[in-house]
């Protein structure tokens, strides 16, 4: 098995383990580790689908994760937010995931809370069928926000955040489904971040959208990364490249290699990833 | 692609159809093409068929309907309806006056009466029980030349008999000790030919007289109220009467006319096609023979009429009797139904003082040629409060108290039905485990497997007494319409009916929550939600359109059922009384699916009977045809967008 190198300097592992606040962005400083993933095993049923897993991604930047269909990358984003629980047969079979300090698989973490501070975007958008002022504050409104005041700051600044507010500020009240797709998956986003998550997990979030639409998440997700630490999946390489300081490439849920954009792209370690990122895949 | 271009002609050959199937210059694609067109096509149009063949016979009921209440005005019988609606609720108050009588009499002469009765019961049963001794020594008696000390064995043997008898009765707890043992003498004592029943009996039956004579003395007012009140309609009910049989007579040869007329029109058809001229000529000549004399409706209704000054002076009087009567009737009864009677009487009287008093005016007004347009035919059937057959007065066909009670019936059913069903889809679709899926879905659906006649049973035997019963516990009495009277009600047929709905609405609600898409939940999932806030924030407002269309077919099902309510809805024809608020749902009932199997069966093919259940039919065929459209526009309009 290849070890993955933190990429950063030596990070210390952080010594609270207390749960945090909703305003949480601004606690960590970047570049300390977010997500610190310690050699951990998932299975679906009996088949295993991630291997020793050992990665730590500092808070306040982007990181990618690259590699093959079916490689695993999906799905060690989502344990991140403990998302995969939904499915049925699906758990850690070893090893821990500690987001700022708490292993979130510990027995006695409260899973709807831990999926308020790790917000998640999906591959193909999913506004809910309501208006697009109730798709931004539905995360406060599960919370118990009921102030008017509190819900229009709160579905401004996500909006102004996911670049969507000078589009579609005068018709709040009207259905989502009548944005257009890239509008909708940037909703989505505004959607997240709404709750002020610590983390931001994209599951591929471009792989639906034409490719101006496109353009402008990427754009987003650049801006994004100054408030929140993301993480992204993609198939595109050349997205990877475009909007991440980190990658890592997965390889039949193994971790090949983890380390710098440029590194991974311009002078990689192991051969596989090589191979990968060059296109000469089999 | 082949390595060698294949010859142009080979290549053709795989292009042209086969030359016949079975024979057939068809080929087989296009047969069973067509195979299934005529399927579809066999489905419409049976459909067309149906409904041809209900608006062939339901339309004509208005012709018939316009006819027969052309008749009911032209004949008079409409003018003395007008006499007629005081009187009826006359005999409804009196009636109540007469039960309050009763309950309040009963409270004296009760504990008396109920000491005579159980005396009599138990002579008639010791009797049953020596019937044989007692023939034995009757025959004794007639037979001549018995000997002495044989009659006596047998009075011996029947006295012993009759000891036994009286040792195995239980008598009721009414009696004192002397009682009883007078009583046991006295029955033991009891031979065929006595010529006086027991002692002991003929003093019970004369304390029960002298207890109803005091209770007689004591409510004298109140008897004498109730007396004065009937007997205050008689002239009235007189006049009626007389003025009626006219009407009617010439009502009857109205009708004779008709028929008549019908004959003399299929005798001139038949003449028409005969064969032969002779036939011809007979067929006619018979048509000519058929007397139609027109009728003199104006000649006939002129001394009824006539009537109308007569009637008019016999209003205050009247009016003055009843109001007298009433100030004789105690202001409130001795016992609780007593009160209860009274009150309701005193509620209604100044309505009915208002009719009795309005209805010369309207006499006045009415006039006996005033046409009656088919339309009127219609507007009498949709909005005619009285559904009345068979009558030998006037049959009327208003479809509203059957309208009242299917609709009542049905939104009964709905309010339980629905949250039920929805419940239930809810927790089988987004809280059960699979374990428990498997269990739930099939034991719902299996409802739907109960034959509806069974249902009907069920709601007779069990439900009905199971209401009842309920009704009658006392720190349930605050619940509106407790106690309940009738055993088979509106809200038994609604239970019942709910029950058939469930797994029609459980089906088609769960498959609306099963087909919100996953994404919703696990964006919502993703974003914190608990699975509660997720299934009612989420899943169940973004399955709303499918759980309506499920409500709305279940509804559908439940305004066609007919079994059930035929059974358990009770069969009253009359517009509920509204009165009882909520408690109306324990009201009987009847319906437009019960009326039709009820009656179609019993009455002559093409009679207006007959077309007007037709036009039922047609009603309900309309009903069901809206629903079907609103609750596919409403799919329609509110489906979730495709992402």
């Amino acid at each position: 098995m290849v070890t993955a190198e933190p990429p950063q300097k030596a990070v210390e592992v952080l010594k609270t383990t207390e749960t945090k606040s909703v305003e949480a962005p601004e606690a960590a400083p970047t570049g300390e580790t977010m997500i610190s993933v310690r050699n951990m095993d998932f299975n679906y049923g009996t088949k295993r689908a991630l291997h020793g897993i050992n990665m730590e991604i500092p808070s306040r930047q982007v990181t990618a994760f690259i590699g093959p269909s079916g490689c695993g990358k999906s799905t060690l984003l989502r344990c991140f937010n403990r998302i995969n629980d939904r499915i049925a047969g699906a758990h850690i079979s070893g090893g821990q995931v500690v987001i700022k300090g708490k292993n979130i698989y510990d027995a006695d973490v409260d899973t709807t809370q831990l999926r308020r501070q790790v917000g998640m975007v999906f591959q193909k958008y999913n506004p809910f069928p309501k208006s697009i002022y109730e798709n931004v504050v539905y995360g406060l409104r599960i919370n118990g926000v009921k102030k008017k005041s509190e819900l229009d700051e709160a579905c401004e600044y996500a909006l102004k955040a996911a670049a969507l507010w000078d589009e579609c500020k005068d018709r709040l009240k009207a259905n989502a489904f009548g944005l257009s797709g890239g509008q909708m998956q940037r909703l989505c986003i505004a959607r997240a971040v709404a709750v002020k998550p610590d983390v931001l997990l994209m599951d591929e979030p471009c792989s639906a959208l034409d490719p101006i639409a496109t353009l402008k998440v990427e754009e987003l997700i650049v801006d994004l990364k100054k408030d929140y630490t993301v993480v992204i999946v993609t198939h595109n390489m050349q997205q990877a490249r475009r909007v991440a300081e980190l990658t890592a490439f997965m390889y039949l849920g193994e971790l090949i290699e983890f380390a710098e954009t440029d590194q991974i792209f311009g002078n990689p370690q192991q051969k596989k990833t090589e191979d990968y990122v060059r296109g000469q895949f089999s | 692609m082949n390595e060698d271009k294949p010859s142009p002609s080979s290549d053709f050959q795989g292009l042209i159809k086969p030359p016949s199937f079975f024979g057939l210059r068809v080929d087989r694609q296009s047969l069973i093409k067509h195979f299934f067109t005529g399927s579809a096509a066999v489905t419409i149009l049976t459909l067309f068929l149906i409904m041809y063949s209900l608006l062939k016979e339901g339309t004509g009921f208005l012709p018939t309907y316009q006819f027969e209440l052309k008749v009911y005005r032209q004949a008079g019988l409409e003018f003395c309806d007008f006499i007629q609606k005081p009187l009826t609720e006359n005999t409804a108050l009196l009636s109540k006056l007469n039960r309050a009588v009763n309950a309040d009499t009963a409270t004296l002469t009760q504990k008396a009466q109920a000491r005579r009765d159980a005396l009599f019961l138990a002579k008639g049963r010791i009797e049953e029980k020596t019937a044989r001794l007692r023939e034995a020594v009757t025959e004794a008696l007639e037979t001549a030349g018995t000997p002495p000390e044989k009659l006596a064995q047998a009075r011996q043997a029947l006295t012993e008999a009759n000891a036994t008898a009286v040792a195995e009765e239980a008598f009721p707890d009414v009696y004192n000790a002397e009682e009883r043992r007078q009583i046991a003498t006295d029955l033991t004592a009891m031979q065929p030919d006595a010529a006086e029943p027991p002692a002991i009996l003929k003093t019970l039956s004369a304390e029960f007289t002298e207890q109803d004579r005091i209770a007689k003395e004591k409510y004298a007012g109140f008897l004498e109220a109730v007396e004065a009140f009937e007997e205050a309609t008689e002239p009235i009910v007189e006049l009626h009467d007389g003025i009626a049989e006219l009407a009617k007579a010439t009502k009857e040869a109205a009708v004779q006319q008709h028929m008549a007329e019908d004959a003399k029109a299929q005798l001139l058809a038949a003449a028409e096609s005969a064969k032969t001229p002779e036939a011809k000529a007979n067929f006619l000549k018979e048509a000519e023979a058929t007397s139609l004399e027109a009728i003199d409706y104006k000649g006939k209704i002129e001394p009824i009429v006539a009537k109308l000054p007569e009637y008019e002076a016999m209003i205050p009087p009247y009016v003055a009797a009843i109001k007298a009567a009433m100030e004789k009737v105690p202001q409130k009864g001795d016992t609780k139904e007593a009160t209860a009677l009274i009150n309701e009487v005193r509620k209604q009287l100044p309505k009915h003082l208002t009719h009795a008093e309005q209805s010369p005016a309207l006499m006045k007004a009415w006039q006996w040629d005033k046409p009656i347009p088919l339309i009127q035919a219609l507007t009498a059937f949709l909005f005619g409060g009285d559904w009345i057959t068979n009558s030998s007065w006037q049959d009327f066909y208003g479809v509203v108290p059957l309208l009242t009670g299917s609709l009542l019936i049905a939104v009964i059913a709905l309010v339980i039905a629905l949250p039920l069903s929805v419940a239930a889809a809810i927790y089988t679709n987004q809280f059960a485990t699979p374990r428990e899926q498997e269990l739930i879905k099939p034991f719902i659906e299996f409802i739907q497997a109960i034959p509806s006649v069974v249902l009907g049973f069920i709601g007779i035997s069990v439900v009905g007494d199971l209401i009842k019963e309920t009704s009658n516990i006392p720190w349930l009495q605050w619940i509106p319409g407790f106690p309940v009277q009738e055993r088979l009600n509106m809200f038994n047929a609604g239970l019942l009916l709910a029950l058939m709905a469930i797994p029609t609405m459980f089906s088609l609600a769960e498959d609306a929550i099963q087909n919100v898409p996953r994404a919703f939940s696990e964006a919502s999932e993703a974003l914190g939600a608990t699975k509660l806030q997720t299934v009612f924030r989420v899943i169940f407002p973004a399955s709303l359109s499918g759980v309506f269309a499920a409500m709305l077919l279940g509804l559908g099902r439940i305004v066609g059922e007919t079994m059930v309510v035929l059974l358990v809805a009770g069969n009253r024809i009359a517009i509920p009384d509204f009165s009882d608020g909520i408690g109306t749902v324990f009201q009987p009932a009847h319906t437009l699916t019960g009326i039709i199997a009820q009656e179609l069966g019993e009455v002559s093919k093409g009679s207006s009977h007959w077309q007007a259940l037709f036009m039922v039919g047609i009603l309900l065929f309309s009903i069901s045809l809206f629903i079907n459209f609103v609750s596919r526009k409403v799919v329609k309009r509110f489906q979730l967008p495709k992402i």
